[in-house]
């Protein structure tokens, strides 16, 4: 799906909380929400009950989202991966604090309009500038938070490479993110 | 060290989820008053972003859209507040102690291998020639310091480790409070090093209860 069509379901909810809006946004990201709880780990049904918070999240909280911060995808990854760190914490009063303050900052930070602008541009220049193996390693290392053993496991070459490498990617990553 | 990389590494750390308790909230703190680190923690987070959109499709099997509209456990946003007013409430309400005259600190009780403290020094007070068995994380919230590596005020980060050695002294205007985090105890040296080591070293008894 285009990221402009999703822009537009997401107004469509913000606006009139049209459910057959969200029914496609649900259709679009339930899977791939699903898919990352599992790559992190997470058993199947922890991982579907998670899913079902992510997306109750959006529908509730759907006014929190601003296209101009952000991409929708990015706003879901970060619902997903704040719901993945309560799951693998205990300390449940922390964690209610913690809800606000990732909101608070999501409204409130600093951050440059995400269309035709410096990010926009910086996020194209990396995906240029880094191949495919590095674009893979970055999403195993980040995305999928797999130990190094495993990321050499996986592709099939050794541990030592894999750290090398990975250095690599974070001293390039520091050039474009300046 | 170079302290970029550090910095850097923490912001990933935070966008991708894995930070402890202690560390994301000092990475939070980090990211509001820091306007560089948030904007480099939003592009990488629209990287990850851009993961999820490519992402492969595991499908929920008893899982619908209708569920999600009609689930009750998620609340709407109560009052949003900042990371350290939100954690801490009004910093001056705080049962502050008193390490020696002019300098005082405040440990946050949170469960975590880290520790998360505030510290506050009077306007002038400088802080005992000392080096760090782990890694000490220092976070200006308040006024600024400078110690033989440079100024830090409102918003800069400094990061130590065992190779540094350093005389921190707050600004003879402002004084300073900063969020820290450390990894484990700091080696005092000079007059009264060895008397600092020894009270860390007894008050750890203490912490272990």
């Amino acid at each position: 799906m285009e990221k402009s069509n999703l822009s537009n379901l997401m107004i469509r909810i913000q606006k009139n909380r049209d459910e057959m809006a969200f029914s496609e946004i649900f259709d679009f990201f339930a899977p791939k929400v699903n898919a990352y709880f599992i790559q992190n780990k997470i058993k199947f049904e922890s991982s579907e009950e998670l899913t079902q918070e992510v997306l109750s999240t959006v529908w509730v909280k759907s006014n929190l989202y601003d296209s101009t911060k952000s991409a929708l995808s990015t706003w879901i990854f970060t619902i997903a991966r704040n719901k993945k760190i309560d799951f693998f914490r205990k300390n449940s009063k922390i964690n209610f604090q913690e809800e606000d303050i990732r909101e608070f900052l999501y409204q409130d930070r600093e951050v440059d309009p995400i269309e035709g602008n410096e990010a926009k541009k910086q996020i194209e220049r990396i995906n240029n500038e880094l191949d495919e193996q590095q674009k893979i390693m970055i999403k195993m290392n980040f995305f999928e938070n797999k130990s190094h053993k495993k990321i050499a496991d996986e592709l099939e070459i050794p541990l030592g490479t894999v750290k090398s490498r990975l250095r690599h990617i974070l001293t390039k990553m520091q050039e474009f993110l300046r | 060290m170079n302290g970029t990389v550090v910095k850097n590494q923490l912001i990933f750390d935070f966008a991708s989820g894995i930070l402890g308790p202690a560390k994301s909230l000092f990475a939070s703190t980090y990211l509001q008053l820091n306007s560089n680190a948030s904007k480099i923690s939003s592009t990488f987070e629209n990287m990850l972003g851009e993961n999820l959109m490519d992402n492969e499709n595991i499908h929920p099997k008893n899982l619908t859209y209708s569920d999600c509209i009609n689930s009750e456990n998620i609340k709407s946003a109560s009052n949003l507040k900042d990371p350290v007013t939100s954690f801490f409430g009004n910093l001056n309400n705080l049962d502050w102690k008193q390490v020696y005259k002019g300098f005082k600190e405040y440990t946050a009780s949170i469960d975590d291998k880290d520790e998360l403290k505030l510290i506050k020094m009077d306007p002038g007070v400088s802080v005992p020639l000392h080096s760090h068995g782990g890694k000490e994380y220092i976070l200006v919230l308040e006024g600024s310091f400078c110690d033989e590596y440079g100024e830090y005020s409102k918003g800069d980060i400094q990061i130590n480790d065992q190779r540094i050695k350093h005389t921190p002294i707050a600004s003879k205007d402002t004084g300073c409070v900063c969020l820290s985090i450390t990894e484990k105890d700091v080696i005092f040296f000079g007059k009264y090093g060895s008397f600092l080591n020894l009270f860390t070293f007894i008050k750890s008894f203490f912490k272990q209860k």
